[in-house]
């Protein structure tokens, strides 16, 4: 029990400070297919200093990137391109190429090996195929919060942000070689899970632990690692934790991403602008669904306002309206980059079709994604 | 009564029966190795020619190779065209410490055998010939081996690349000994000097002019799988015919053109490689014909010599594996491994030897009989060394069967 009270103990954390984790795609230079070299890849940097960490993630094929924890945009940008430089390198020296994007466009699941560790063992004996199908690659992005109430508050109000984080980050409109129609297909793969979805509409951090330690009475969770929600609260980490976002095919929109939620989080922590609603999880599977398969293009319905509206309209006045909270943390250019995609509607997903759409091979694609994700190649505009 | 219309008895084997009887021989003998005894079915795909061959049932006759030297040139052009396709300068750009591994692995192991077979008495020149040969590795085994195991990771990569490497050295090497082989043999020195150079040049033009054909062709035809694959088949068996009517090499000619064909690759009109069960054909035909051309029975009268060349072959290039391995990036076990997976000796060095006693029948006897003894037992024990490497490394496919 004690254990329980520990792990479910929040650890205050500062507020609004923030990190981010990738998972990455290996791919081999040969044929792009994904590669299997993790291991090798990990123990060459293990001896390369960095500021945050590497992790071996579910299978051979893929690493995460975890940024260390920043108060400001500016230091996490940096920050990602000197990990991005380092792990591009030392994957260079082993003939592997590092690539963003949502899902692999073209791999078959089949032939995914499961990371040889005990965790990840596990998953694939308890969920079968859908731990290899589930090679799929997100952006998660931790926001820090000074308690558990606030946590909790935190997750119920972004909740209604979701879609907008799934639109700006979708790229992953190809998946076991085949365009799937949807701007992020990734997002289908994790619905698969059973305990995939939100956080119960929880007042506060008390009643949050009690209906943890009942899912865990039931035996359905052995620990907060094993919901698989949309935004969960992080209790170790003292954060919320928002998990829709594909990986983007660049790091700089991975920081762009990253400063946008701080600053939704700053105007919601700080000015308590309403009260959160049970309505908001009514529509959340409509909103996730329309933002995951048109993205910028999908419609979404206001659980506050009641109305339904364009979801890049919805997204450009959030932008603007929380334009003085992200200046007040040095990531006004961040909030401007997004907003000018916005505006042309175009996002990862987009480049990627039209990527495929000039060189008519999804392997030449993900060619073009990995020189894109090193850096080399700017993502073109539309 | 003598109808006219039968045939005599008993009826003549033609070609297409002759390939019909060598994938029989090659499948059987695979799956019967790979079930009763678990060993990669190349080693029963040998084993089938050993049965066809003159040394058991004697149903190929002595020198079948030299007969169905056609369906080896053009088994052999496929299997190193694909391995010239691996071969990414890139790479070699990015981490130059594989580069020196690679050329120290070609050179250790050339200087090993070299120094080996001096002890054993045999003269310098032929000594550097064999040694020569015994430096490449065998693509067609390499590459087979990491297929059926579908292998990916750091040594399967580097076992190609560094197989690509030796290949390339052993041709230049063996070619860069015609002109004292020729002066041997009394021959002008502007013929000495010449032969070489029209041998590298022109395999090297072949080749460059075959892929520029190729990229271009690719680039019309756009990214169509069936059509790129009828495309590239079209452009090995050109290119493995020009070389041989132009007496030039069609191993370096067609290394050649698989190198350019990716390194060239600029605007990236070629699809990834993948040859299928058509190039697997190709593979069988290669190993049952070596295998019924693999010479034992020398082999009890050589064997101190064979064994000195193996050991030596081996410890050259395992030397230089550690030596360079780390500061190449990959963890000493891994270089123990990627030493054992390019044991595999094979048709390529039959070939080799073929060419260079029908040019200096002084290449022959013993020497030969050496070099011949060391491929037979490599043919057996390689495939078995290489499919053990990888599997140790962990990057085989569990899923996948014995190679």
């Amino acid at each position: 029990m004690t254990g329980a009270a520990d792990e479910m103990h929040f650890t205050p954390s500062a507020a609004l400070s923030f990190g981010v984790e990738l998972e990455l795609q290996l791919v081999q230079a040969h044929d792009l297919d994904l590669a299997r070299d993790a291991g090798e890849l990990l123990a060459r940097l293990e001896k390369v200093p960095l500021a945050g960490a590497v992790k071996p993630e579910i299978t051979e094929s893929m690493i995460e990137l975890n940024t260390s924890v920043h108060a400001r945009y500016p230091a996490l940008a940096a920050e990602l391109e000197a990990t991005r430089d380092a792990v591009v390198k030392e994957a260079g020296m082993l003939n592997l190429r590092v690539c963003g994007g949502g899902t692999h466009p073209f791999h078959s699941w089949t032939e995914r090996r499961i990371f040889p560790t005990e965790r990840f063992r596990h998953i694939l004996e308890r969920y079968g195929y859908l731990a290899k199908q589930f090679t799929v690659f997100g952006q998660h992005i931790h926001i820090g919060c000074p308690n558990g109430d606030d946590a909790v508050y935190l997750v119920h109000m972004m909740t209604r942000y979701v879609p907008h984080f799934i639109a700006l980050s979708a790229a992953s409109p190809f998946y076991q070689g085949e365009d799937t129609q949807f701007q992020s297909s990734r997002l289908t793969a994790v619905n698969a899970f059973p305990l995939a979805g939100h956080m119960p509409f929880v007042k506060d951090w008390a009643e949050f632990v009690e209906y943890f330690e009942r899912m865990r009475a039931f035996g359905v969770v052995e620990s907060m690692k094993d919901f698989y929600w949309d935004i969960r609260p992080k209790p170790e980490y003292g954060t919320i934790e928002i998990r829709v976002c594909d990986t983007p095919l660049n790091v700089g929109r991975a920081a762009q991403l990253a400063a946008y939620a701080q600053a939704l989080a700053k105007w919601l922590l700080e000015e308590r602008p309403r009260e959160p609603r049970r309505a908001v999880y009514l529509v959340n599977a409509f909103n996730r669904f329309e933002a995951a398969r048109f993205g910028l293009r999908g419609q979404l319905i206001d659980p506050f306002e009641e109305t339904r509206r364009p979801l890049a309209e919805d997204i450009l006045q959030a932008l603007a309206g929380v334009m003085p909270q992200a200046s007040a943390l040095d990531g006004a250019e961040a909030l401007a980059a997004l907003a000018a995609d916005v505006r042309r509607t175009y996002s990862d997903a987009d480049w990627l079709r039209e990527r495929y759409a000039a060189n008519k091979s999804l392997a030449h694609t993900v060619r073009e994604s990995a020189a894109c994700w090193a850096g080399d190649k700017p993502r073109a505009s539309g | 009564m003598d109808p006219g219309f039968l045939p005599q008895m008993p009826p003549a084997l033609g070609q297409p029966a002759l390939f019909g009887v060598l994938l029989l021989a090659g499948l059987l003998g695979g799956e019967v190795v790979r079930r009763m005894l678990g060993l990669p079915r190349i080693t029963g795909y040998v084993l089938g020619g050993v049965l066809l061959g003159p040394q058991v049932s004697g149903f190929l006759a002595p020198g079948v190779l030299g007969e169905a030297r056609v369906l080896i040139d053009l088994s052999l052009g496929l299997i190193v065209f694909e391995l010239g396709h691996r071969l990414d300068a890139q790479w070699l750009r990015r981490n130059r410490w594989l580069f020196v591994a690679a050329i120290a692995e070609s050179l250790f192991c050339f200087a090993a055998v070299f120094a080996s077979l001096l002890a054993f008495g045999f003269q310098p020149l032929l000594a550097a010939t064999a040694a020569a040969i015994g430096t490449a590795t065998s693509p067609a085994v390499v590459l087979l081996v990491a297929h059926e195991l579908r292998a990916a990771g750091q040594v399967t990569e580097r076992m190609l690349l560094f197989t690509a490497v030796n290949c390339v050295f052993a041709y230049v090497a063996l070619t860069l000994l015609l002109p004292f082989l020729h002066l041997e043999h009394e021959m002008s020195w502007r013929e000495a000097v010449l032969h070489p150079l029209y041998i590298l040049g022109g395999s090297a033009l072949v080749g460059f002019v075959a892929s520029l054909a190729l990229l271009w062709l690719a680039a019309w035809v756009g990214k169509r799988e069936d059509r790129q694959f009828i495309l590239l088949i079209a452009l090995v068996v050109l290119a493995v015919g020009a070389a041989r009517s132009l007496n030039l090499s069609v191993v370096v000619t067609l290394i050649t053109l698989g190198m350019l064909a990716r390194n060239f690759d600029y605007e990236h009109v070629l699809l990834p490689l993948r040859f299928g069960y058509g190039g697997q054909l190709f593979f069988v035909i290669l190993f049952v014909l070596t295998g019924a051309s693999l010479e034992f029975n020398a082999l009890p009268a050589v064997g101190g010599a064979v064994a000195a060349f193996i050991v030596a072959r081996f410890l050259g290039k395992g030397l230089a594996l550690l030596a360079f391995g780390r500061l190449s990036g990959v963890r000493p076990a891994s270089a123990a491994q990627l030493s054992l997976a390019l044991l595999p000796m094979s048709g390529l060095a039959v070939v080799m030897v073929l060419d260079t006693q029908a040019m200096y029948p002084a290449f022959g006897g013993e020497l030969a009989a050496v070099v011949l003894s060391a491929v037979a037992v490599l043919e057996i024990l390689g495939p078995i060394a290489t499919q053990f490497a990888l599997r140790r490394a962990g990057e085989a496919d569990p899923a996948a069967g014995s190679a």
